[in-house]
């Protein structure tokens, strides 16, 4: 029996995420090289634009126009969703690694007792069964992995797939929600956002990141002068943050975000495995620290050996000085 | 520092004695240790330390569960004692102190005065000390003094102590007494009486600059006319010399436990230094000499400790012996942690000398492990004569 | 107020020493266990919780029989009893089956909030506690950064960590919750609370007690690792130690090689 393969696609400010287009570009690969079909699923108050979006990945998205989902949590009725296409034959449900993907993934396996594949970093077939690689342990081996089964669940991390359209638009369907969600479905009272807590530090492209040595909270000024000099984002190690210099959602490392941009600097930050989890994927890697013995030397291309408070503003005075300004 | 602890096989603890161990020795490495240099320089009871010690319940480790303490054995509290002393030996000796103090009342107090007085220092809202030693007594207590006369239904105490570990700041002191004079054998002529150190007639009469320890106040004491009742005689009239006999057996491995956490604690800074340290263009500690230092410093720790808790196990299941267990284990340990802080200042080389490093301070609190508590010469008195008698 | 707080033995990730054994399953030898981080938090949460409201915490795991040592310290800790599911048949279990055991444990106890991971620092996959959510048929609030149960009015409040902050989520209980490092630092277990632990409660159910179809037929796990490697190593780096002003000349000549300015 060919697979089926399902996308669970998801919803940032009414656009699909960068990671639901990875994603989707890698069922699409998995389904042509079986011979078997790949579709995706948007569930949201307003799905069209982003069932388009993901459209231009799939040849066919079933979208899901759920007034619920605006005022509670999402993730019930994207599992329910989901669940109902199991009987057009879906086989393997694929999800992101987001609090919300593995939530969804989560309840299906609860609901279905499928088995798990979890943090897929890429995904071939062999024979009939898909095999995912993952990192493991806070990064210190990398794992094949199957379930024995005609059908299983993945979560799959940013990165496992670059996001290339199909070429040809896909078709939406739009359909009615199912009618109730896997389990109650929590109502959403309120959404705050917070200063400082928006960051898209997974999709940044450069991150400039502030651990023990920078402080203080004033020692993230530089670390943000530094982030927007380079056109990235400010980051954290968990030390900083555990210090309450910086909120949670900055941090980087096995507990917080992972980030794999194409330039990671740091400044201050001792690199301890836990952290380094979460950015080991990042193409150029540069640390300031005043300790030689810092373990960050171990995975720096470029390891500065010195005072971040002297370095990182004569880094900062030279590359302005080299853009004439 | 976390995880350079002693390898201390989980085969010899219980499961709660490692859960209690690793506690004290997160308080100890995050509370105490970063105080360790200041109390030795300021030389002041570090009375944060004891408010330390007494929120987290450190001082009802060797308390009966009735009397608010924990109800712990004696290996728990050397435990207890051994981590807080590799931070600062100062602190350590608050437990130490305190247990030892109230010892006489849980092996002679009745019931009524326990009751009266453990809880206060379970709790750690009080403080004891142990008040025998004067001016000609230390090896030898025949040469004690201080009197205690019965008048009616009190006791009148004058005379003075010397060395006193905490006096000045204690509620309580555990005074040996001479109350009968006349008696045949020297060894019945005291006995143990607690004094409120609010009594009118005790006075501190100095504190002593000392090598080291030096934020525990060691006070000589004099009474004047000091007046207690009846009611605050621990066992009988004659029982003190005995009292505090059997109080060492149980308080010698306290101090025993001190010394090992001493030598602990010089011997992990020695070895992060040896690490650190580079010189001839790589770290001291990839040379011989200084690994032979170091290994034997392990060794002679690593022995010191298993003896002592060895001892307490021995002594908690009532070893007849239980005398020479003390002694031996602190006869051992006392030595050991002379001997592994001096060559802790030696892998320092000249910087060991100065106090930007802990191991000057750490040789300083050693060598008092082999002095109080009963010097290693009487300690090998004992052991012989343990020895002899048995052979 | 009555919470169960479901918690799984880690290897220990301070010790660093985390590593798959020739089974191709986590070596548990390798390292002393400690409670996973993120239930960690949940059961600190779960013991503020109880201390202002009264009631009582209780602790749920599924391990083998050596897990009576992690929950020792959640039971110093201030937790009132413990449940141990420890059965040789759920060696090397898969999260399907660990769901069902889990959600069979649970609905053995009385609670109003059930706490768990988000995930787990050995497995990471995420996906225990909302299964177990399903399973139960309760609501799940997952990435919890607070805790606000209303007893009286028989619903919980929750801050949903979410891109841009928080979320503020509310469902009737008993309700499910998945528990960030955000709930706060957990206490260490107070002298008393580790004597206290001594007389403590541990229940030991094996999978037999919790009846009913949990393992999955034919001997052998469906999911399964079929190899491990280690990670790819990086080129060596160049380390420079340098004036300051030098030191931001190399990395700018660097960043401008690589074109990133």
């Amino acid at each position: 029996m060919p697979p089926t393969l399902l996308v669970i696609g998801e919803v940032a400010d009414g656009h699909l995420t960068k990671l639901s287009a990875e994603i989707a570009t890698l069922a699409a690969g998995l389904a042509g090289s079986s011979g078997g079909t790949a579709l995706g699923l948007i569930v949201d108050a307003a799905p069209d634009g982003a069932a388009a979006e993901l459209a231009a990945y799939l040849p066919r998205v079933v979208s899901v126009a759920s007034a619920a989902a605006a005022d509670e949590v999402w993730a019930p009725h994207a599992a329910a969703e989901a669940r109902r296409l199991l009987d057009e034959g879906v086989t393997h449900v694929l999800a992101g690694v987001t609090n919300d993907g593995r939530d969804v993934a989560g309840l299906l396996c609860g609901a279905l007792g499928w088995g798990v594949l979890a943090n897929a970093a890429g995904a071939t077939w062999e024979g009939e069964r898909l095999v995912v690689e993952a990192v493991v342990l806070a990064g210190k081996a990398i794992t094949r992995s199957t379930v024995d089964a005609p059908s299983a669940i993945v979560t799959v991390t940013p990165g496992a797939a670059d996001a290339v359209g199909s070429g040809a638009p896909g078709r939406v369907e739009s359909r009615e929600p199912a009618g109730s969600p896997v389990v109650p479905a929590a109502r959403v009272l309120e959404r705050v956002a917070e200063a400082g807590a928006e960051a898209s530090l997974e999709e940044a492209n450069v991150v400039v990141v502030g651990g023990r040595g920078v402080g203080g909270p004033e020692g993230f000024e530089l670390v943000d002068e530094l982030a927007g000099l380079l056109g990235g984002v400010t980051g954290a190690s968990r030390a900083a943050v555990d210090a309450g210099w910086i909120p949670y959602a900055r941090q980087i490392g096995q507990t917080g975000k992972v980030v794999r941009p194409a330039l990671y600097l740091s400044l201050g930050v001792s690199g301890a495995m836990q952290h380094r989890a979460g950015m080991q994927g990042s193409q150029n890697v540069i640390a300031i620290n005043r300790d030689p013995d810092a373990p960050v030397a171990e995975i720096a291309d470029l390891f500065v050996v010195g005072d971040l408070f002297a370095v990182g503003p004569a880094l900062s005075a030279e590359i302005r000085a080299r853009r004439g300004g | 520092m976390t995880h350079n602890g002693p390898i201390l096989g989980s085969t010899r603890l219980t499961e709660e004695q490692l859960l209690l161990r690793e506690a004290v020795r997160v308080l100890a490495d995050e509370r105490v240790a970063p105080r360790a240099a200041a109390i030795d320089r300021e030389a002041e009871f570090p009375e944060d330390m004891r408010q330390l010690l007494a929120e987290h319940d450190v001082f009802a480790i060797p308390f009966a569960e009735r009397h608010g303490g924990l109800g712990a054995d004696l290996l728990t509290l050397v435990l207890a004692i051994e981590q807080l002393s590799r931070a600062c030996a100062t602190t350590g000796l608050l437990l130490a102190v305190q247990s030892l103090g109230a010892i006489p009342i849980q092996i002679a107090g009745t019931e009524e005065q326990q009751d009266r007085w453990l809880p206060g220092l379970a709790s750690g809202e009080k403080l004891i000390a142990f008040g025998l030693t004067e001016p000609d007594a230390g090896s030898d207590p025949s040469g004690i003094r201080t009197r205690a006369v019965r008048d009616g239904d009190e006791y009148v105490i004058d005379g003075g102590k010397r060395f006193i570990s905490h006096a000045s700041v204690a509620d309580y002191v555990v005074v040996f007494a001479v109350t009968n004079p006349e008696a045949e054998k020297p060894s019945r002529r005291l006995s143990a009486i607690l004094v409120e150190t609010d009594r009118p007639g005790f006075k501190v009469a100095r504190i002593e600059h000392k090598m080291g320890l030096r934020g525990s106040p060691t006070a000589e004491l004099a009474f004047d006319g000091l007046r207690v009742p009846v009611g605050n005689r621990l066992g009988e009239e004659g029982h003190g010399f005995a009292i505090a006999m059997q109080t060492f057996e149980r308080s010698r491995p306290g101090i025993a436990a001190q010394a090992v956490g001493i030598a602990q604690g010089a011997l992990e800074a020695a070895a992060a230094y040896a690490n650190q340290r580079k010189q001839f263009g790589r770290p001291i500690g990839e040379l011989q000499m200084i690994q032979a230092l170091l290994a034997d410093m392990d060794a002679a720790t690593e022995a010191a400790r298993h003896l002592l808790y060895t001892a307490c196990d021995e002594i908690e299941a009532g070893n007849t012996h239980a005398a020479r267990w003390a002694a031996i284990a602190k006869l051992v340990a006392g030595d050991t942690a002379m001997r592994v802080t001096t060559d802790a200042v030696q892998v320092f080389g000249g910087y060991g000398y100065i106090d930007e490093y802990p191991v000057e301070r750490m040789m300083r609190d050693a060598k008092i492990t082999q002095l109080y508590e009963g010097t290693q010469q009487i300690q090998r008195l004992i052991v012989a004569r343990s020895l002899l008698a048995r052979s | 107020m009555r919470i169960l707080v479901m918690t799984k033995p880690v290897p220990d990730p301070a010790a660093n020493a985390e590593r798959l054994g020739p089974d191709l399953r986590l070596d548990r030898a390798a390292s002393p266990s400690v409670v996973n981080g993120n239930d960690e938090y949940g059961l600190e949460a779960a013991l503020q919780l109880v201390e202002r409201l009264g009631g009582e915490v209780a602790i749920l795991t599924m391990a083998p029989a050596a897990g009576v040592e992690t929950m020792r310290k959640a039971l110093a800790m201030g937790a009132m009893r413990g449940v141990l599911v420890a059965d040789d048949a759920l060696a090397g279990a898969d999260i399907p089956t660990t769901i069902r055991v889990l959600a069979a444990a649970a609905a053995t106890q009385e609670f109003d909030l059930l706490l768990g991971g988000l995930d787990t620092s050995d497995g990471a996959g995420g996906a225990v506690t909302a299964g177990v959510a399903a399973r139960l048929g309760l609501p799940l609030l997952s990435a919890a950064a607070l805790i606000e149960p209303d007893e009286a009015g028989r619903t919980v409040r929750v801050r949903r960590l979410s891109a841009k902050g928080y979320d503020v989520l509310q469902a009737p209980m008993p309700a499910v919750i998945s528990c960030t490092q955000v709930l706060g630092t957990p206490r260490y277990p107070s002298l008393k609370g580790i004597m206290a632990a001594r007389s403590r409660q541990i229940t030991t159910l094996s999978v037999a007690d919790l009846g009913g179809d949990l393992l999955p037929g034919g001997g052998q796990w469906p999911s399964r690792v079929l190899g491990v490697q280690p990670p790819p190593s990086r080129a060596a780096g160049r380390t420079i130690t340098a004036a300051p002003a030098d030191a931001a000349r190399e990395i700018a000549d660097f960043l401008a090689e690589r074109r990133l300015i």
